[in-house]
C-alpha cells in the first residue's frame, strides 16, 4: 500500500499512526492490512467503571425521595467519571477500530441516561458490543435497552395512551430518514411498542398488559406485530440500508455524498444487514482512497484531542480536567445535545471553538493557563453559591515528550509534517514551514498540532 | 520554561509584527451607527415557571393547583386588579409604569416539545416542533442580510444553534480581550499572513481559514472598538450581570452588531422551587434595570429591542415536591422605549382550559414575535428568515 493510503486509512479508523507501523503496513498489500485491522476487533473489551455502590440498592429505595436523589447525584457523578474512562479508553485503545465505531453508533443511536450509571454503562457496552454486528438485532437490542425506554419515553408507552416518541425517532433518525414513512407509520408501530418496560436492574419486561395485542397495518402489512417484528419490517425496506450506508459515508469517508459509492454500500448491506462486512468493503474500495477523500473531513472534538495524543502522548493530572476539555471544545460524551447527536463537520468549528482548538496543543503539552466561564451544573436545581464569574486554571498534564522522541527518531521536521497533517496544505503555510525547518522537534511538533490543518483528517 | 519564553521559541522568525492588510476591516466602512435597530434576546434556562412570575392573585384554580407554592396577594407587585408581578422583579416596575415593558401571554406552538434540549432547538431555530432544522434564525438573518460574524453576538462559550446560519455564522464571545489576545500571537498572525493570496477555497480547509481570519478581524474589530468605553459599574456581580454589561459595553461603542444573545440558567425548579425561582429573578431583574439605565444614559435605549423567553413553561399543577414540571405556553416580556402596546398584550392564561396533560394552551406562535420584529424592527421580509410567513403582532 502507498503510505499516504496506509495513513488516511487509520485516520479514518482510529486517530493517526506512528512512523514505525506505517512503514511496516506500507510494505503489505491493502487485502492484508484490511484484514489485519478487523482481526483485532474480535473480542470487544467491555469498558466498566466500579458501581459497587449500586450493589445494596433495593428497589424499594427509589421510592423515597431523598434516597432517589441521593442516587442520582451519585449516579451523576459516576456518568462523569465513566465519560473520564470513556475518554481515556479512546486515548489508549486496545482496539481502535472498535473505539471509533463506538463514537459512531453512540451518535447514531443516541442516547441520554445521565441520572442512572448503569444504564448509561450498559447501554455504552451495548454500542461496542454490537458495533460490527448485525444491524437488525442491534436495532431490536436497543429497542429493548432500560437507557433507550426511558430516553425516548417507550416505557410510558402504553396500550391505553401510546407515546409515539420512540417509534417517530426509529424511523427519523435510527432507520429509515424523514420522509421515508407517513404518520400513520408512527401511529401503527408505536402500539407495537406498547408495554416495552424494564426491571430495576434494567433487564427488559414486557408488560402484558399494557401491550396492544390488536391488529396493525404497517408498510402496507397487517398483522399483531410487536417491536420486533416492525423492526424486521422497517429493515426489509432498501431505504434502511441506503440511510446507513449514507450515514457511515458521511462519517468514515466524505460529508459529501457520492450517490453511486452509497448504493454500492447498500447492496451490500441489505444481504445481510452485518456491519462488519459493510466496513470490510468500504476500506477494501478504490474509492476510498480517492484523493477527495483524503484530509477531507473535519475531525470531532475527542477524534481532535485523540489525534494529539497519538502523536505527543500526555496525560491529565486531575482526570476531571478531561470533562472541561470537552466541554470547551463542544463534545461532551453522554451528553448529547438532543435525540438527532452532536451535529457534525462544519458545525463543530465556530470562531470560538476554532480559537480552542488552535491553542489547545500549546495549552495541554505546555500546562498553560486556560481562562473559562463556570457555568456549573445545570441540572442541579438545589440553591447553591454563586459561583465564580470567570476561572482560571492550568490544564494540568504530564507530556511524555521522550515518547515522542522515540517515535519520531527517524523523522526529520520536513518528514515530520506528513507525519501530522494529513491533509494539503494551503501554500502559505507551507512556504512558512519550510522556513521554520531548523527549530528543535518538539517545537515545530506543536506549531504542526496549531495549524486549521491539523483540524481535518 | 516559562508560557512567555516557550511563546517565543514556538514563534515563526520572520515578519512578526507585520500588520494583516487584508484583514476585512469593518471598521473603516462609515456606517449610520446609530440607525441600527438592536435586538437582545434573553433565554431563561430551564423552563421559568411563568404563573409565579406573573401571577393571577384572584384566581382560585391558581391557588387550588400550587397549595404549596401559590403566591399570595401580599407577597406580590399589584400591577392591575387581578395580575401581581413577583416581588423579585420590583426593579422592573419602573419599567412598566414607565411603559418600557409588554407582557406578551401565552406564547408557544403546536405540538409542544417538553424536552429542555428539543424544545429550546424549536425556539432557536424556528422550526415547527417535529422538524429538524440544521440552522438558527438568527443564523438565517445573518445568511439574507450576508452579514459580518459581528452582527450577531452570544455572550458564551460556544455559538448556539440560533446564531448559525446556512453559510454565516455569528460570534460567540465571552471576553473580547482574550479572543484578541489568543490571536494575536505572532504565530497565527505569521500564518494569516501568509496565506493572504491564497485562494481560500469553498473546501474545509478554505472554511477553517476563513473562520480563523475571521475570528481574528472580529475579535481586533470588537476589541479596538470597546476597549475606550466604560460601562456603569453597578452591575450585579454575576455571570448574568457580567453578559449585560458585556452587551452594553458593546451597544454603547457603537458596534454594528445588531442582535445580542444571552441567558441565565437553573429555572428547571422541580423541587423547592420558591428559593430558587426568587433568587434568579432577582438576578434577572436588577441585572436589566441597570442594563437599561446605563442605555437610557448614553442614549442607545431607544435603538434596543429586549426580548426575554424560556424554551416552555411549567405544569400548572405543582408536583409533590414543591415544584413544577415541565410545561408548554409561556410568557415572554418585551422592553423598549416605543412600544405600541404597553404593559400587558393579551389576556393571562385560561386555567380552565388545559390540554390533556394538564398544560397551557398557546394563543401566539413565538414566531409571530420573530415575524414581527424582523419586518418591523430589522425590516427585513419574515418570511425570507423564518421559511414561512408569519403575522405581524402589534406590540412595535
Amino acid at each position: 500500500m502507498k503510505s499516504a493510503h496506509v495513513q488516511h486509512l487509520y485516520n479514518r479508523i482510529g486517530f493517526g499512526i506512528l512512523p514505525d507501523q506505517l512503514n511496516q503496513l506500507a510494505a503489505k498489500s491493502k487485502q492484508e492490512v484490511v484484514a489485519s485491522i478487523f482481526a483485532d476487533v474480535k473480542q470487544p473489551k467491555l469498558l466498566k467503571v466500579d458501581l459497587s455502590f449500586l450493589k445494596e440498592l433495593k428497589p424499594g429505595d427509589l421510592k423515597n425521595k431523598e434516597k432517589r436523589q441521593e442516587i442520582r447525584k451519585k449516579s451523576r457523578r459516576k456518568v462523569n467519571e465513566y465519560s473520564v474512562a470513556w475518554v481515556k479508553r479512546i486515548l489508549n485503545p486496545t482496539d481502535v477500530f472498535r473505539e471509533k465505531m463506538t463514537l459512531f453508533w453512540a451518535n447514531h443511536f443516541v442516547c441520554d441516561s445521565r441520572n442512572n450509571v448503569l444504564f448509561t454503562q450498559n447501554y455504552n457496552n451495548l454500542l461496542r458490543k454490537n458495533a460490527f454486528g448485525n444491524f437488525v438485532s442491534f436495532t431490536k437490542q436497543v429497542s429493548k435497552d432500560a437507557a433507550m425506554l426511558g430516553y425516548l419515553n417507550n416505557k410510558q408507552n402504553k396500550k391505553k395512551s401510546p407515546n409515539e416518541n420512540f417509534a417517530r425517532e426509529l424511523m427519523e433518525l435510527f432507520t429509515l430518514g424523514e420522509n421515508n414513512y407517513s404518520e400513520t407509520d408512527i401511529k401503527e408501530s408505536a402500539r407495537a411498542f406498547t408495554g416495552y418496560n424494564h426491571n430495576f436492574r434494567g433487564k427488559f419486561i414486557l408488560r402484558e398488559n399494557q401491550h396492544d395485542t390488536n391488529d396493525k397495518t404497517f408498510f402496507g402489512k397487517t398483522g399483531n406485530f410487536n417491536g420486533d417484528d416492525i423492526i424486521d419490517i422497517i429493515t426489509q425496506q432498501k431505504q434502511c440500508a441506503l440511510f446507513i450506508s449514507e450515514k457511515i459515508y458521511h462519517y468514515f469517508v466524505n460529508e459529501v455524498s457520492n450517490k453511486a459509492h452509497i448504493t454500492a454500500m447498500a447492496n451490500v448491506f441489505y444481504k445481510d444487514y452485518n456491519i462488519e462486512n459493510l466496513m470490510r468493503f468500504v476500506l477494501l474500495s478504490d474509492w476510498f482512497y480517492n484523493e477527495e477523500n483524503i484530509g477531507s473531513k473535519i475531525k470531532a472534538p475527542i477524534d481532535f484531542l485523540a489525534s494529539i495524543h497519538k502523536i505527543v502522548p500526555f496525560e491529565f493530572e486531575q482526570p476531571k480536567q478531561i470533562l472541561l476539555v470537552q466541554r470547551l471544545l463542544g463534545q461532551t460524551l453522554l451528553k448529547p445535545p438532543n435525540v438527532a447527536g452532536f451535529k457534525t463537520g462544519r458545525s463543530w468549528i465556530d470562531s470560538n471553538t476554532l480559537v480552542k482548538r488552535l491553542r489547545l496543543p500549546s495549552i495541554l503539552l505546555n500546562n498553560a493557563e486556560i481562562t473559562y466561564t463556570d457555568l456549573g451544573d445545570e441540572e442541579s436545581t438545589l440553591p447553591k453559591k454563586d459561583k465564580k464569574l470567570k476561572r482560571k486554571t492550568f490544564i494540568k498534564t504530564q507530556t511524555d515528550w521522550l515518547t515522542f522522541e522515540e517515535n519520531f527518531k527517524s523523522t526529520n521536521n520536513k518528514t515530520l509534517i506528513y507525519s501530522v497533517l494529513g491533509s494539503n496544505i494551503n501554500k502559505g503555510t507551507s512556504e512558512l514551514l519550510e522556513e521554520n525547518l531548523h527549530i528543535p522537534k518538539k517545537d515545530f511538533c506543536i506549531q504542526l498540532l496549531s495549524l486549521p490543518e491539523f483540524q481535518l483528517c | 520554561m516559562k508560557r512567555r519564553d516557550f511563546l517565543k521559541q514556538t514563534t515563526f522568525a520572520s515578519g512578526m509584527f507585520f500588520v494583516p492588510q487584508f484583514l476585512k476591516t469593518f471598521e473603516q466602512i462609515p456606517k449610520e451607527i446609530s440607525s441600527y435597530k438592536k435586538v437582545v434576546i434573553i433565554q431563561l434556562k430551564g423552563g421559568n415557571d411563568g404563573l409565579n412570575t406573573i401571577v393571577p392573585f384572584r384566581n382560585d384554580i391558581y391557588y387550588q393547583k400550587r397549595q404549596n407554592i401559590a403566591l399570595q396577594k401580599n407577597e406580590l407587585i399589584q400591577l392591575t386588579d387581578n395580575i401581581g408581578l413577583h416581588k423579585s422583579l420590583q426593579p422592573l416596575q419602573n419599567l412598566y409604569d414607565n411603559g418600557f415593558l409588554n407582557i406578551i401571554n401565552n406564547v408557544g406552538y403546536p405540538n409542544p416539545n417538553l424536552s429542555h434540549f428539543r424544545s429550546t432547538d424549536i425556539w432557536q431555530t424556528a422550526s415547527d416542533s417535529n422538524q429538524y432544522l440544521q440552522n438558527g434564525w438568527v443564523g438565517r438573518y445573518l445568511d439574507y442580510t450576508k452579514a459580518n460574524p459581528t452582527k450577531a453576538i452570544e455572550v458564551d462559550e460556544a455559538l448556539s444553534l440560533m446564531l448559525k446560519g446556512k453559510t454565516k455564522n455569528g460570534l460567540a464571545v465571552t471576553d473580547a480581550k482574550s479572543l484578541h489576545n489568543s490571536l494575536r500571537e505572532p504565530f497565527y498572525k505569521n500564518v494569516i499572513t501568509a496565506n493572504k493570496d491564497a485562494h481560500l477555497n469553498e473546501h474545509n480547509l478554505g472554511y477553517l481559514y476563513n473562520t480563523m481570519i475571521d475570528a481574528k478581524s472580529s475579535a481586533k474589530y470588537i476589541f479596538e472598538k470597546t476597549k475606550v468605553k466604560t460601562t456603569a459599574n453597578n452591575y450585579p456581580k454575576n455571570s448574568f450581570g457580567k453578559q449585560l454589561k458585556t452587551i452594553s459595553q458593546f451597544i454603547n461603542s457603537g458596534l454594528e452588531t445588531q442582535v445580542f444573545y444571552a441567558g441565565l440558567t437553573g429555572f428547571d425548579t422541580h423541587a423547592n422551587q420558591q428559593n430558587t425561582q426568587t433568587r434568579l429573578l432577582k438576578t434577572y431583574a436588577e441585572s436589566m434595570a441597570v442594563f437599561i439605565n446605563d442605555l437610557q444614559k448614553n442614549n442607545t435605549f431607544k435603538d434596543v429591542l429586549v426580548l426575554t423567553f424560556s424554551e416552555f413553561g411549567r405544569r400548572v399543577k405543582q408536583n409533590d415536591s414543591r415544584g413544577t414540571d415541565h410545561g408548554t405556553a409561556n410568557n415572554v416580556f418585551i422592553m423598549g422605549q416605543n412600544l405600541k402596546q404597553q404593559g400587558f398584550y393579551n389576556k393571562l392564561p385560561d386555567l380552565s382550559n388545559l390540554d390533556k396533560n394538564g398544560n397551557l394552551k398557546h394563543e401566539i406562535d413565538f414566531r409571530e414575535i420573530y415575524a414581527t420584529i424582523l419586518d418591523k424592527w430589522l425590516a427585513v421580509d419574515n418570511k425570507a428568515i423564518l421559511n414561512k410567513k408569519f403575522s405581524n403582532l402589534n406590540f412595535i
